[in-house]
């Protein structure tokens, strides 16, 4: 069992709403996207081509980050393949953040959401941000979503890393991750990377497919399919109708 | 123990020097690991002068390590009529090197996970077992010098020690080296470079540090061996980034790198502290080079964060833990000769 995810380039639109769904679902601090993107321009006018690239922990097979984290902080977990943090046993090294080719790990520099916990209001009759947070119950900020909280902290450690867990708390319900039930166009589908009759696997079959510097050895479990190509838009990557997600 | 040290003996120009460093390096670094983030740093760039600090100063301790090691085993007794001071020296550059790496680190408490879930393919784990062994074991041997306890233990603790010193050394360049995707970072060049960095630096500090006629001669031999090989080193990696077509290599190494170990090469005779410390800086210099360099690059989405490459410049709290770092070795090192050498010979030989 491995799960994986394939974003398929064609379908992908660059909207970002992986991105703020990611965001919202995983309450990130300020300034870190566990979900996020790269983009590439190339050509010459009028032969110019932009491509898109949403970005994640690949939860790599291979993972470098794990092989060196000192405390087993960052380990794999055997009954998934997901590359998970445990932030208890977190020294704040860094050393994942160094050794991870894709630049997807974040650093607590700070006490996360800290702007939250001022008390100032900006005007007579407002919330002050304790306030907010307070009226709304959330931890942490008003957008804390309690969910995340059954495996991971709402609001992590100063001093400590985090990145993408591909929703590990929603997998433990049978849903799909945040960014891929947040995607309109259907770009992103999730599952068992490693049982050949799952979606992901027959759309790698179907379409080949490549993950980010597979060149380094770290075998990616997020494969990017289908380069865009205007001529083909109307063609589906798989039949209609078809579900996506876990 | 010395007890005839009087509150005059720290009422000295060193020891302020010392004391000011120690106050607002220590500010800084309490500051940095329970209240606020101070450093240069981001998500791309993690690793800055503190961390540089850190290696600086324990690579220098490594290398006086080696140097007291070789002495013992080879019975050259101009170094080891010296033992207590080069095992004050060592342990007070550790310690200094782990209070820099302490304000680095972001989860001190967390530290007892590298015991209780050890992982063994990590190079950051073996880097910081090496060096808790290595204090362990110049501990006790500063202990058995001080009880006077010499004998059969002698030989197995020093051979110990140049093992362990010599593969905590060669750790720390793994630590860099084993690292995928940073083409600065890559290969087991990197862990030749902090070895025989160790060897320099730390030679180079007993001629600064010790300057007694027939010990600065042998360190000197050493510095200047070492610093010949440590300019080959340099000059090789020069040459290499000139013709690398690697794509996303910066380089960290440049010609000017070898200006310090020339000149100690040539001159050191005539101006040993003075060349001793130009070595040290040099080391300093090639260490912080490349250590920043192999991170400069933003790796994926970084890039739209920090721009593709970055540029970096220590802001004042970081070099203010090179001070912090330079200073508590600084101060164990003076404390251990009031109090510890009193009834040491430390005459020139
Ligand atoms: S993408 Fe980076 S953080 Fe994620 S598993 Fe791979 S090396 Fe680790
Ligand atoms: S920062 Fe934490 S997770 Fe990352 S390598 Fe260090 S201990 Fe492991």
């Amino acid at each position: 069992m491995g799960y994986g995810m394939v974003i398929d380039q064609q379908l992908c639109v660059g909207c970002a709403a992986c991105t703020i769904a990611c965001k919202i679902e995983n309450n990130t601090p300020v300034g870190f996207n566990w979900c996020d993107k790269i983009t590439r321009t190339s050509g010459k006018f009028p032969a110019v081509r932009y491509e898109y690239i949403s970005t994640m922990c690949n939860h790599c097979e291979n993972a470098p980050c794990v092989a060196g984290c000192p405390t087993q902080a960052m380990y794999k977990d055997a009954s998934t393949g997901l590359t998970l943090h445990d932030p208890k046993k977190c020294i704040g090294c860094k050393a994942c953040i160094v050794n991870c080719p894709y630049g997807v790990i974040s650093f607590n520099w700070e006490r996360p959401h800290q702007s939250w916990t001022e008390n100032n209001r900006l005007a007579e009759g407002c919330f002050s941000p304790r306030e907010m947070v307070e009226e709304s119950g959330g931890e942490g900020s008003p957008h804390g979503n309690p969910e995340r909280g059954t495996t991971y902290p709402v609001v992590r450690a100063r001093g400590t890393v985090e990145k993408c867990t591909f929703c590990d708390h929603r997998l433990a319900k049978g849903l799909a991750p945040a960014c891929v039930d947040a995607c309109p166009s259907g770009a992103r589908q999730f599952g068992d990377i490693d049982d050949p009759s799952s979606e992901v696997s027959r759309l790698i079959a179907k379409h080949g497919g490549k993950g980010l510097r597979e060149e380094l050895g770290t075998r990616p479990r997020v494969i990017y399919i289908r380069d865009y190509k205007p001529q083909r838009r109307f063609e589906p990557a798989r039949p209609a109708g078809e579900n996506q997600g876990a | 123990m010395n007890s005839n040290v009087s509150l005059k003996d720290f009422l000295t120009p060193t020891w302020l020097l010392i004391a000011v460093g120690l106050v607002v390096g220590g500010a800084v670094g309490i500051h940095e690991m329970f209240i606020g983030h101070w450093f240069a740093t981001n998500s791309s760039l993690v690793w800055t002068l503190p961390l540089v600090t850190y290696i600086f100063l324990a690579l220098m301790s490594t290398g006086v390590s080696l140097v007291l090691a070789y002495g013992l085993i080879m019975h050259d007794e101009t170094i080891t009529r010296h033992t207590r001071a080069l095992l004050i020296m060592a342990i007070g550059m550790l310690l200094g090197a782990f209070t820099a790496l302490a304000t680095e680190l972001g989860s001190l408490l967390n530290m007892v996970w590298i015991l209780l879930s050890p992982n063994p393919s990590s190079p950051i784990w073996w880097m910081g077992t090496l060096y808790s062994i290595e204090l362990v074991l110049l501990i006790v041997k500063l202990i058995m010098d001080l009880r006077g306890r010499h004998g059969v233990f002698d030989l197995p603790l020093a051979w110990g020690t140049l093992i362990v010193a010599g593969a905590a050394a060669i750790t720390i360049g793994a630590v860099f080296g084993t690292v995928i995707g940073r083409p600065d970072y890559h290969g087991a060049f990197l862990s030749v470079v902090t070895l025989v960095s160790a060897l320099v630096s730390g030679a180079a500090a007993i001629v600064l540090l010790r300057p007694q006629s027939a010990l600065t001669e042998t360190a000197g031999r050493v510095f200047r061996q070492t610093a010949l090989m440590f300019a080959a080193l340099v000059l090789i990696r020069v040459v290499y980034e000139a013709h690398s077509s690697v794509v996303g290599m910066l380089g960290w190494a440049s010609v000017w790198m070898l200006v310090p170990f020339v000149l100690a090469l040539l001159l050191l005779q005539f101006a040993p502290r003075v060349l001793a410390l130009v070595g040290i800086l040099g080391v300093l210099w090639v260490q912080y080079s490349f250590i920043i360099t192999g991170q400069l690059v933003s790796l994926g989405q970084t890039a739209h964060w920090y721009g593709a490459v970055q540029s970096y410049q220590p802001n004042i709290p970081e070099a203010l833990i090179l001070v912090l770092g330079i200073a508590v070795a600084a101060a164990l090192i003076k404390l251990g000769e009031q109090y510890l050498m009193s009834n040491q010979r430390q005459d020139a030989t």
